[in-house]
């Protein structure tokens, strides 16, 4: 089980939170003139990258604030947590494990037992 | 009985005999015994039958490793797969052995053992694969099941455990010689450490072996206890015994079990056992090593145990299992034992070791020859024969001869594992070692230290550097640590796996995973099939997947793989260990969590009420909700709903809808925010009005509906469906976060706050006026969706004039507390009306018959507003909503969507089901082409017949046609599709 930071309350267990998804999905307007292409992303399609991922989370069984996260997740490592209102870190600002989509990093993703 | 002395010591009280049942037969044994020595001690050396085969074996080991002795304990509800090697006796405990049938001695499944040629690996795969699809449900998986499988499920179980939360600096798992270093050298620091050990006394290897002589000059049983005793006194560190780390997860978060009735049958009411819940900056794992054994012809034959554990029964509980045992080994485990021996007077029958004469460790062979004990050097043991237990042995020696040694025992030693399990269950890497052939650890993925034997570390002259140089993180003070050995310090071991039998037939065995009946003709035969991936052997083979997890085997399994496939092990990796490290009852995880405390029951302000007037609930959500109230108890349900029915269409009925969700929500922007959540205008509604709305997702489906009252601009009250309430508590939370902060709105949930009662039916105002009389109800002073604030009696009360019925009507809204008060005054003055209560059955067909939908019944979050017909409910003119802009995606507006209609049978006579298909076609044939389904279906009192409600394909323009309604009997009804409502189309009724 993670110990997520809450911004609000301090570090505690997963178990008080919920988890929203990708963060910094922009809402367009309902308004007609967005485009099929433009509202459908927005709707239906969601990054679900392995390795450095900008998430949402939300303290459900505490302060009920909603807050942003950046994961790895191929090792599950919560590598930073700031509020909604905060400016997104760079991605570059973060060491990724991670060479190929399909990759791997050597320690940590628990599919490995043996060094290499 | 072979015992050895009988004085009293910290491990058993020889002076409390104790006795127990196993199969029937009463034996004695002592306080401190677990089953296996109690049994041992009465010679009783067979225990169980094996998995697969049925093959009769005995006690391999003498702790939680053991494969073999699992037992069902009677005396605790029939608990199965119970390991005798760890399960302490208590005064008329009951024990059976699992797996057999009729008894122990003649068992009938043994004949899978003669048939065995034909259950290889992969034989389920490959022979229960027909003649017909049903043949595995039917035939094949019903005697399966029968014949294969460990214990018998335990009865009338019901566990009583609770968890208990930990937050440590630092985490030590296992109490042996490291452990105990390791905290002594922490104590008084301000660190808050926990010690955990599964054992009930701390020591380890000390208890266990005569390894160690003295540690610094005492003796190490002086020693355990003034450490023991140090720690225990300190501030700073705390003591788990009996504890059993199972499970070492992410950020340093471990799972540990306690029993709480070691030795003592658990109370029915006190908690058995503990859940410990253990967040901790730094785990030390030092929790030792386990010997594994060896393959050969029969080497799961009664009579065969590891060295290790024929010394510990020794040193440990006083138990001889034989006084006359052959010993094999590769490696210098075997030394202490046959110290240990020799100092009890029992030498050894015979001493075979694989290794040649110089490699053998100077103190063991000078032991051996100065005690005349036959020493067969490069020799190995070519196969172990007997019925139903040991009786002989084959020994090829460094000439190629082979010898046969009558023996009743062999000890086994085929090296020994640190307990990676745990470690590697925290995501830490393993690195192969060649000179002591083994997996170490090499790598930890979180902060975690191994120490001693678990870390690899084997040589006794090391161990306070290296405990020093490990906990040196600390800061605190280095300890010295002097020890002195009965045996040499050093671990030396030469590659051994198997030893191929002397004649190979279909039935010879050498085992590789005793619990599973996997032999290493298995192992080939996988890899010749092509399973050379660890992971794939090990699923095709069952290898190492019983309850012991193939403690004592799985490293041989590789070391045999790597052989055959000419690879070196690290390449062939091993399995990934996974958690629990042994088996945990569900009834420890469970906790509290459990029975009547699984899930909150909600009960409304006047539940009581309903229980003393005979109501029958229905669950809805967590909530208890009055489902009918039967007049009396020859009353069925059907006769109950439609006397509550017609009760209401003419007199009055009251519902108690207190179940339903409230939302209050203010601030300056509450009315701009309420136009973005749902998809009416709120903007045009006047102070004291209410308008019933719609929710959706932003996919353009029904996602809640609900009443709004407006107060004010900055003030509304929302109603949700009762299931509905959190999420839409929680998505008005999230969209305000997260995507208009800009807005000043703020929303609280009064859903316990309020009890809500929902009067309806044509005499509904003679009844209200009479507890209100002095409110106007009148049409003009209290128009249809229109609500107002009164006192009464002090308490504020808020009365909204809506339906659900069809019929005038009016919900009440009281606070909780005051509530039953203003329910029984409705009931008292509506009877002279006729006024019943009524329950959500009901309340569902007078709703359906208006054609009033029910989200999460007529929809499925796949209907859209104008699938439903709800168009007037959208706010068109306003910017944007929840969902808004895709009621004008391609898929929303396509013409064949699945749309609410309304459907009655042609014949006034038949039945429809919730559920039934909607075809076009008299006749059924496959594939049959489907408009879509009755959501919703009642029989009418007021129509005198069946009606439902449905969604079908291009509904809206079928009404008015003719359709049928499929049977699961394959034959159809005919239905005429109409208007989605049966009941008052002019709305006269509701603004009566």
């Amino acid at each position: 089980m993670l110990v997520i930071d809450c911004p609000y309350c301090g570090p505690r267990d997963q178990s008080e939170f919920s988890n929203g998804g990708e963060a910094h999905v922009k809402r367009p307007d309902g308004s007609a003139e967005i485009g099929d292409r433009e509202w459908g992303e927005y709707v239906f399609i969601r990054a679900n990258p392995k390795g450095i991922f900008y998430e949402r989370w939300v303290h459900s069984h505490g302060c009920r604030k909603w807050f942003n996260c950046v994961r790895d997740t191929s090792t599950d490592e919560i590598l930073k947590i700031y509020k909604i209102d905060e400016e997104r870190p760079k991605l570059d600002s973060f060491k990724n494990n991670v060479k190929t989509p399909s990759g791997e990093p050597n320690l940590g993703s628990g599919n490995f037992t043996v060094k290499k | 009985m072979s015992e050895l002395n009988l004085t009293d010591n910290k491990f058993i009280q020889f002076h409390q005999k104790i006795g127990f049942k196993f199969d029937g037969v009463k034996y004695y044994g002592y306080k401190g015994d677990t089953i296996a020595s109690a049994l041992l001690r009465n010679n009783v050396k067979l225990i169980g039958r094996s998995f697969k085969y049925h093959r009769p074996r005995g006690f391999y080991t003498c702790g939680i490793e053991e494969p073999n002795a699992l037992v069902q304990i009677i005396s605790e509800y029939s608990e199965p797969n119970t390991r005798a090697t760890i399960k302490k006796i208590y005064e008329g405990m009951e024990i059976e052995s699992q797996n057999r049938w009729p008894s122990l001695k003649t068992d009938i499944g043994s004949i899978n053992n003669i048939f065995s040629p034909v259950f290889p690996a992969g034989f389920y795969y490959k022979t229960f694969m027909g003649p017909h699809k049903n043949f595995w449900k039917k035939i094949y998986e019903p005697i399966i099941r029968k014949a294969a499988g460990l214990g018998k499920p335990p009865k009338e179980f019901k566990a009583v455990s609770t968890h208990l939360y930990h937050n440590v600096d630092i985490t030590i798992v296992g109490g042996g010689l490291n452990g105990l270093i390791a905290a002594k050298s922490l104590i008084d620091t301000n660190f808050s450490v926990l010690l955990i050990d599964f054992d009930d006394q701390l020591g380890g290897i000390l208890n266990n072996s005569n390894k160690v002589q003295s540690v610094n000059n005492q003796t190490p049983m002086d020693w355990i206890s003034e450490t023991v005793n140090e720690i225990e006194n300190s501030k700073n560190i705390k003591i788990l015994k009996n504890t059993l780390v199972t499970n070492y997860n992410y950020i340093n978060h471990l799972i540990a079990v306690e029993d709480k009735f070691v030795g003592s049958r658990p109370l029915k009411d006190k908690v058995n056992s503990t859940l410990h819940k253990i967040r901790t900056d730094q785990v030390i794992l030092s929790n030792g090593h386990i010997e594994r054994f060896l393959s050969f012809q029969n080497n799961d034959l009664p009579g065969i145990m590891l060295c290790s554990s024929f010394e510990k029964y020794m040193c440990r509980y006083g138990v001889m299992p034989s006084k006359e045992t052959v010993i094999f080994s590769n490696n210098s485990n075997s030394e202490s034992l046959v110290f240990s021996l020799i100092k009890k007077g029992f030498k050894p029958k015979a001493y075979i070791d694989s290794r040649s004469g110089e490699n053998i460790e100077p103190g063991l062979f000078d032991l051996i020859r100065k005690n005349d004990i036959p020493l067969y050097t490069n020799s190995q043991i070519k196969g172990a024969f007997g019925s139903k237990k040991l009786q002989k042995i084959l020994v090829e020696d460094s000439s190629g001869g082979v010898n046969e040694i009558k023996t009743d025992f062999l000890c086994l030693s085929g090296g020994i594992n640190p307990d990676v399990h745990l470690f590697t269950q925290s995501k830490g890497l393993l690195d192969w070692d060649e000179k002591d052939l083994t997996y170490k650890p090499a790598q930890a993925f979180q902060p975690t230290i191994t120490l001693g034997s678990a870390s690899g570390q084997f040589d006794f002259n090391s161990i306070t550097k290296e405990i020093n140089e490990k906990l040196d993180i600390f800061g605190i003070k280095p300890l010295q640590i002097n020890l002195k050995l009965n045996t040499s310090h050093k671990f030396k071991i030469e590659k051994l796996w198997e030893v191929l039998p002397q004649k190979q037939t279909i039935w010879s065995k050498s085992f590789i995973d005793l619990q599973n009946d996997v032999t290493t003709k298995d192992i080939r035969q996988a890899i010749s099939e092509g399973f050379d991936r660890i992971e794939h052997l090990k699923r095709y083979t069952t290898n190492s997947m019983g309850t012991d997890q193939g403690k004592i085997s799985s490293i041989n399994a590789l070391g045999i793989v790597s052989d055959l496939l000419d690879k070196k092990v690290n390449e062939v990796g091993t399995t990934i260990y996974r958690p629990p490290y042994a088996p945990l009852s569900f009834a420890a995880i469970a906790g509290r969590n459990s029975y009547e405390y699984y899930d909150p029951e909600r009960k409304t302000p006047i539940h009581n009420w309903h229980v003393s007037n005979g109501a029958v609930f229905e669950d809805v959500g967590q909530w208890k909700r009055p489902w009918y109230f039967p007049i009396n108890k020859d009353e069925t349900m059907n006769d109950a709903v439609q006397r509550e029915s017609k009760n209401v269409r003419e007199n009055a009925g009251v519902l108690d809808g207190s179940t339903l969700g409230k939302i209050e929500i203010k601030g300056k922007d509450a009315l701009a925010f309420l136009n973005l959540i749902y998809t009416n205008s709120f903007s045009k509604m006047k102070p004291g009005s209410s308008r019933y709305a719609l929710m959706l997702g932003e996919d353009g489906m029904v996602k809640d509906d609900g009443i709004i009252c407006k107060i004010s601009d900055e003030h509304f009250i929302a109603t949700t469906t009762t299931g509905g309430a959190a999420t839409v508590l929680g998505c008005m939370e999230e969209y305000a976060q997260t995507e208009w902060p800009n807005l000043n709105v703020y929303m609280n949930s009064i859903t316990e706050q309020y009890a809500t009662f929902n009067i309806s039916g044509p005499k509904t105002r003679n009844i209200i006026e009479k507890v209100f009389p002095e409110v106007d109800f009148s049409n003009e002073a209290f128009p249809f969706m229109t609500f107002q604030f009164h006192e009464y009696e002090d308490t504020p009360i808020r009365i909204l004039r809506a339906s659900f019925t069809g019929e005038m009507g009016y919900e009440i809204y009281v606070p909780s507390n005051q509530a039953l008060k203003i329910w029984e005054k409705i009931i008292n003055f509506g009877k002279e009306f006729g006024l019943m209560p009524y329950g959500t059955e009901t309340m569902h067909l007078l709703r359906a018959e208006k054609g009033y939908i029910i989200v999460g019944q007529d929809t499925d979050g796949s209907i859209t507003p104008l699938d439903l017909g709800l168009d007037w409910m959208i706010g068109k003119s306003k910017k944007d909503f929840l969902g808004k802009r895709s009621l004008i995606r391609s898929d929303t507006v396509r013409k064949d969507r699945k749309q609410l209609v309304g459907i009655i049978p042609t014949n006034k006579n038949d039945k429809l089901e919730e559920g039934q298909h909607i075809i076009l076609d008299k006749e059924i044939k496959t594939p049959m082409p489907m408009l879509g389904h009755i959501t919703s279906c009642y029989q009418s009192p007021t129509l005198g017949h069946n009606f439902a409600l449905a969604v079908i394909k291009n509904g809206q323009s079928l009404i008015g046609t003719k359709a049928f309604a499929s049977t699961p009997e394959l034959k159809t009804i005919e239905v005429e599709i109409v208007e989605p409502i049966f009941y008052d189309k002019e709305n006269t009724k509701l603004a009566s």
